[in-house]
């Protein structure tokens, strides 16, 4: 073992042991990672529930122009994404490569139905003025169903939760662009799949936030 | 079934757990828009929506992120995260309650 170097896999890098002790500091930093992501999330979390608390009336009655079909459809494509990740490294833990590409290929088309759907739901919205804080300017339609005083504060919780949502899920593609076309040169084995792992986590937390984010949003009346 | 378990962090799931889990988690996603629908009262209808975004939550994180198969620690990290949320909700809470005016801006 003096020379340990030397007889690692090329992937191993010189401050580490071996292998696995990579791939547990790795993961060990995503999760650090993600124990971050939470609070940030969480900080959002806890406005929207002052804000539930101070005006309950508000969220019922602003949760009507909230689509439950579109956002329950974004739901199930967020979990079929993240069941394909799940499948991708699985692959790679099997070395079966074509498989990886496969379900990475699978997982970033999911995203973009994703923001597809969200972006005709924000542009829907937009279009009846239901804009957040100071940009709230709604049709007469919309006041006639949504007239309190501070309905741009709840719309100005929806953008900003579910639009750092949907930057996650833009930064998740670029993500798994780069691990499919890492995945193409040959990169990742059974012996060598961190990012992968790694990644996939990240694209869980993703779907977590989404299913707190769905029924508090969208299914309450 | 090839859940050989070689070293920790290296489970791997099979095809079919993952598939199971899948399918519940939208069983409980359909699930979850049925009991919107109903006409329960109001602190239960926030308590049956919160109920069911935490079990998908759990089968997110215990097969999906391979929590349930893995060593401890990234379970605690993810628990600790948690009690720290509800912390920072409940003292923010004490203070919001239990004010006489909103901060008439707000």
């Amino acid at each position: 073992m003096a020379n340990h170097s030397a007889s690692q896999p090329a992937h191993v890098q010189h401050h580490f042991v071996d292998s696995d002790q990579q791939f547990d500091s790795a993961k060990l930093g995503m999760w650090v990672f993600l124990v971050n992501e939470i609070l940030f999330f969480g900080g959002l979390f806890c406005a929207y529930i002052i804000f539930r608390v101070w005006y309950p009336e508000l969220f019922t009655q602003a949760a009507l122009e909230l689509n439950k079909v579109w956002g329950g459809v974004n739901t199930i494509v967020l979990i079929g994404s993240s069941l394909t990740v799940a499948m991708a490294i699985r692959s790679a833990q099997r070395n079966e490569l074509k498989g990886l590409r496969i379900n990475l290929m699978i997982t970033i088309a999911l995203a973009f139905v994703f923001l597809v759907i969200k972006y005709f739901e924000y542009e829907h919205k937009l279009h009846l003025g239901i804009a957040p804080g100071s940009f709230w300017n709604p049709t007469p339609e919309v006041l006639a169903v949504l007239d309190h005083p501070k309905a741009n504060i709840f719309f100005s919780i929806y953008y900003v939760m579910t639009g750092i949502h949907g930057l996650h899920v833009i930064i998740g593609i670029g993500l798994m662009i780069w691990l499919y076309i890492r995945a193409g040169k040959g990169h990742f084995s059974s012996e060598y799949y961190t990012p992968v792992e790694i990644t996939g986590l990240y694209w869980h937390l993703v779907d977590l936030i989404w299913i707190f984010l769905f029924p508090l949003l969208y299914l309450i009346e | 079934m090839s859940t050989t378990e070689h070293k920790h962090g290296h489970h791997v799931a099979s095809a079919f757990q993952l598939w199971l889990i899948g399918g519940a988690l939208i069983v409980l996603t359909i699930l979850t828009v049925v009991v919107s629908s109903l006409p329960i009262p109001a602190p239960f209808d926030v308590i049956s929506a919160l109920a069911i975004a935490l079990v998908k939550a759990f089968l997110v994180a215990a097969f999906f992120m391979g929590l349930y198969w893995d060593v401890k620690f990234y379970s605690i990290l993810l628990v600790g995260a948690l009690v720290f949320f509800i912390l920072m909700v409940s003292v923010t809470l004490l203070d919001t309650m239990y004010r006489n005016d909103i901060i008439p801006s707000f």
